[in-house]
């Protein structure tokens, strides 16, 4: 960036990081600058939902929230979730389900999914619809997007048992329900 | 369906006896295209998306996502003109020039601005679009013509600079409605002397791009003799469609840059690599060897991308900034300076028979195509052609058409390429006739709508030659029976309420399978050691899942798992020729080639198991363990075949095949679409309680990908009956530049979609299979409109439907 630049402090993806913004610099701008691409530029003014990311907990559209605001936050993208070889519950869930198409709209629709299944892991359809309701999506007239949802809420009840205990399981134990990670020996 | 039961007048099976003996009913079909359901290895099955994984773990790579490889990339912005129509008559760029990190400013007088005039429609050549812009405009001629460009070090120093660019216009009269356009006194938005590739019918001093009309039978003779009978009523309606955005998620976006063998290489968000490729060397007259298009994952089209629209652009800032530039548009320039789905009028007359039989038909669209033609004349073809081949056994049919210029944004192709329009106006007028009848609206379609079996001659209506068009497949009766029950249509209870009044709509819909004649696909397939398949065709997979069809395709040939066939991106260096995603062809015409490359493929495999087992190469087939002698029983692997054939004793020879598709056929993929609704009379407001679409794509290659085009083409179509689309002010000004302003629905209230799949074969598809990606976008606007005037006899003919116009036409009762 040209501009004079500030020096932000995050914590993203559970790590420390810092990263240099200009004063104009949204938190999109600072992500896909440092190659974390997978939150989407769609609107520049909030009103897609492609950008979204979550911060200290809320979901937040990164294309409209300044930078320099956020030091100190607590950020997670995309990237934070599973790999293709073992994706998360609610990654598998919109794969199984063929809850895309183009993609682009996927990352923040997922960003805002996994809010809301934290918040209530048991949601009604007409809960779905309002928590997604500022994430747009062109491609799949949202169907098989609210089936995924749905089916990512049943599947993290069926792994809560072992997911009682943070997450992980007995060592060298994988999960029976789901993929969300092989084996129990996390770190 | 058809009316076979009468027999037809001498004269006029003569003048379709050519067409009839040209297209006969039989199909010479390859044995292997035809497997019943058990038998299928790959094809009709969910099958992951080849790209879901990626997807959903954000590493899929959009054109924008490349950006990081590029250290020295400069942003750019685009200026573009603030009023609808005039001169520039003054450019002053010294202060945007001399700003910090300022690497370029373009003016159309740059040296690497091309002068020549171009069409931006992303089609065949030569395009059937007029040759009317360049690349940027000295004459104006709507809000959002492009007159400038900057690359700068990013793009907010780019738009800074922008602004600072000081514009002077000559200001002109502008024109905003295609009635007023063609007024002798309007505005003139072309000088006809400008225009290359003129279409037909072209006036440019009445501002119409093209014209054209074609008639079958003598549609005045039978208006005439309506007129003296009181068996045969005339019906007379009229129709009306807003501009609609095609709101594709990722914007259009393009990285220009030279590679390392100093070729130009684009990295776009394209429908059409290599039309772009040949319009990109037309302009900068650059040879095609030294100019690359490549396609990463694509946010989706829906024909927003089947054009050059921001190309040009990007190639000469790169070359005045000697530097790799990205091109990404804003969300306001997505809905009025890049393209839309034009609006349309259009009016409908018929002469129907007491007993329900149509007589006559007699079609005029109007179109707005914006100020400039990409598009124009085979659109506004579209909004009839398209339609009326329901009604084909009608005996007298007329269809006309105005492609006509305003000032208003540039109209192009979008989903359903004027079908959804045509829709709007034939299957609305339908149910007025069947109204006027008190025939039931499905009584009435059932009697007259196409069939297996028939010949499609109303979709050559335009043509002078002698046209037909054999209908193989056709499943429109289940369609309507699977749609009826699924809504319920026999089964709707009244609510409780004496204001509230519940209903269900229908309409038929068609659509068509690639351009006959015109389109080519190709695909390469070639095998690694381990028998998995490397496969590059030029199909262009923009989101809908082509690639994933492809592999199937390939995989149900070769007896593979489709994951073990990798497809690779459309890039015109790699990737056999193909015209690209537009007009339903890809899975038609591109699978095919997919599915004749694979069976060369399939040859070779088959001489090397002969050679390895000592059996005749008829004696094999291929099964999941390989090449099976049929004989014995004793198969060979296509793992041992894959190290045989490239590091083996005898013959050393890599496994390949190769194809090219290119077909006069283009079947009808069709459809149902029901709508079941409430309305409140006392204030028009309504709910949508179900939209229930059932299809007949043939074969449904992969059944998840179907259901996500009826799912996202109806709610595309939910939005062009009930959203306000783009609205202008009375200078020209869009008042539509974000979603905030623009209806595209939301999970908040999209109103739920049932798809249903009707499977028929299609023996000129690749097994079995025709075209799903746009026709379920045609139905739901005639489905609703009829819906509402079941419920409560109110009918809104002008889209959108809204409570307001509900009450209007309430109170007028």
């Amino acid at each position: 960036m040209s501009q004079a630049g500030t020096e932000i402090h995050l914590t993203l993806n559970g790590e420390d990081v810092t990263f240099e913004a200009a004063r104009s610099d949204t938190l999109l701008d600072v992500l896909r600058d440092n190659s974390y691409t997978g939150a989407k530029r769609g609107c520049d003014t909030g009103d897609c939902g492609f950008c979204t990311v979550v911060v200290d907990g809320d979901p937040v559209k990164s294309c409209i929230r300044p930078a320099a605001q956020l030091d100190g936050a607590e950020v997670e993208t995309i990237e934070n979730l599973g790999t293709q070889d073992s994706l998360d519950p609610l990654q598998s869930a919109f794969v199984d389900n063929a809850a895309l198409q183009c993609g682009f709209c996927i990352p923040g629709m997922i960003m805002r999914s996994k809010v809301l299944l934290e918040e209530n892991p048991d949601p009604t359809e007409a809960e779905i619809r309002e928590a997604l309701s500022e994430n747009l999506c062109r491609c799949t007239g949202y169907e098989k997007i609210i089936d995924a949802v749905q089916d990512a809420s049943s599947r993290m009840a069926d792994g809560a048992d072992v997911a009682a205990d943070g997450g992980r399981l007995p060592d060298e134990q994988g999960c029976p329900g789901c993929d969300c990670h092989d084996g129990g020996a996390e770190r | 369906m058809s009316k076979t039961d009468e027999p037809e007048p001498e004269e006029e099976a003569a003048d379709v006896s050519l067409a009839e003996e040209a297209n006969p009913v039989e199909w010479e079909e390859a044995a292997n295209n035809q497997k019943d359901p058990d038998e299928r290895r790959t094809v009709s099955k969910r099958e992951e998306k080849d790209d879901a994984r990626k997807i959903v773990t954000g590493e899929a790579k959009y054109a924008a996502d490349y950006a990081p490889e590029f250290p020295d990339l400069a942003g750019s912005k685009i200026v573009r003109s603030d009023i609808p129509h005039g001169r520039v008559t003054d450019l002053d760029t010294s202060a945007a020039e001399s700003m910090d990190g300022v690497y370029a400013v373009l003016t159309p007088d740059s040296p690497e601005v091309p002068d020549k005039r171009y069409t931006s429609a992303g089609q065949s050549y030569p395009e059937p679009s007029p040759w009317d812009m360049k690349v940027l405009r000295e004459k104006v001629r709507f809000v959002g013509d492009p007159i400038a460009a900057v690359a700068a070090e990013d793009a907010e120093t780019a738009s800074k600079a922008a602004r600072k660019i000081n514009v002077s216009y000559e200001e002109y009269d502008a024109v905003f409605d295609t009635e007023a356009a063609m007024q002798p006194d309007a505005p003139q938005i072309h000088d006809g002397d400008d225009v290359e590739n003129v279409q037909s019918g072209a006036d440019y001093e009445r501002n119409i791009e093209a014209h054209s009309e074609g008639e079958i039978g003598d549609v005045d003779a039978a208006f005439e003799e309506a007129e003296q009978r009181d068996d045969l009523t005339v019906t007379e309606t009229e129709w009306e469609t807003p501009y609609q955005s095609h709101c594709v998620p990722e914007p259009h976006t393009v990285i220009a840059h030279r590679d390392e063998d100093n070729r130009h290489h684009l990295i776009a968000s394209t429908q059409v690599p290599y039309h772009t490729r040949r319009q990109l060397a037309h302009l900068f007259d650059i040879p095609i060897r030294d100019i690359r298009v490549s396609k990463p994952r694509i946010g989706a089209g829906f024909g927003s991308k089947q054009g050059m629209q921001i190309e040009p652009i990007a190639l000469a800032l790169s070359e005045a900034a000697d530097r790799p530039v990205m091109v990404e548009t804003t969300r306001r320039e997505q809905f009025h300076a890049v393209r839309n789905r034009r609006p349309a009028r259009v009016s409908v007359k018929s002469v129907v028979s007491d007993d329900g039989d149509i007589e006559a038909l007699d079609m005029a669209a109007v179109t707005n195509s914006g100020a400039y033609g990409p598009h124009g004349m085979t659109v506004a073809s579209a909004v009839g052609k398209k339609p009326l081949p329901l009604y084909t056994h009608t005996p007298n049919i007329r269809f006309q058409f105005d492609a006509v210029h305003t000032n208003l944004p540039i109209a192009g192709a979008i989903r359903g390429y004027g079908a959804p329009q045509g829709h709007l106006a034939i299957e609305g007028h339908m149910d007025e006739v069947a109204h006027e009848l008190d025939i039931d609206p499905i009584e009435l379609r059932s009697r007259n709508a196409i069939s297996e079996g028939d010949l499609d001659v109303a979709s050559g209506i335009l043509k002078e030659k002698e046209y037909g068009r054999r209908i193989r497949s056709c499943g429109l009766r289940e369609c309507v029976a699977e749609g009826r029950a699924a809504i319920g249509w026999d089964d709707i209870e009244q609510p409780d309420a004496d204001h509230l009044h519940r209903a269900c709509g229908m309409a038929l819909t068609i659509q068509s399978s690639g351009v006959p004649g015109d389109e080519l696909g190709a695909a390469h397939i070639k095998m690694n050691e381990d028998g998995s398949f490397i496969l590059q065709t030029g199909a262009v997979d923009i989101g809908p899942g082509a690639d994933t069809v492809m592999a199937q395709i390939a995989a149900e040939v070769l007896g593979v798992a489709p994951e073990d066939v990798l497809v690779q991106p459309s890039d015109t260096d790699i990737s056999p020729f193909d015209h690209g995603a537009y007009a339903s062809s890809t899975t038609y015409v591109t699978g095919q080639a997919v599915k004749k490359a694979a069976e060369d493929a399939r040859e070779m495999l088959f001489e090397f198991a002969s050679r390895m087992l000592d059996e005749p190469e008829s004696a094999f087939k291929i099964d999941e363990d390989g090449a099976v002698s049929e004989r014995t029983g004793e198969s060979v692997s296509l793992e041992e075949i894959g190290y045989e054939s490239m590091y083996g004793d005898e013959v050393r020879a890599h496994v390949m095949g190769d194809a090219s598709h290119c077909t006069e056929e283009s079947p009808p993929p069709f459809g149902a679409q029901f709508v079941d609704v409430t309305v409140n009379e006392e204030t028009g407001e309504f709910e949508i309680h179900d939209m229930v679409y059932a299809v007949d794509c043939g074969v449904a290659l992969n059944p998840d990908l179907v259901e996500g085009q009826i799912e996202g083409a109806v709610h595309m179509g939910y939005e062009l009956a009930t959203g306000d689309g783009i609205t202008f002010d009375e200078d020209g000004q869009p008042e539509v530049l974000s979603f905030r302003d623009y209806d595209m629905p939301t999970t908040g209230d999209q109103p739920p979609i049932t798809s249903r799949i009707v499977e028929t074969h299609e023996p000129t598809g690749p097994f079995g299979a025709k075209s799903v990606a746009e026709i379920p976008v045609n139905g739901v606007s005639p489905a609703l409109s009829n819906a509402i005037r079941r419920a409560v006899g109110a009918r809104v003919t002008e889209m959108p439907v809204t409570a307001e116009k509900i009450k209007a036409a309430l109170d007028e009762k």
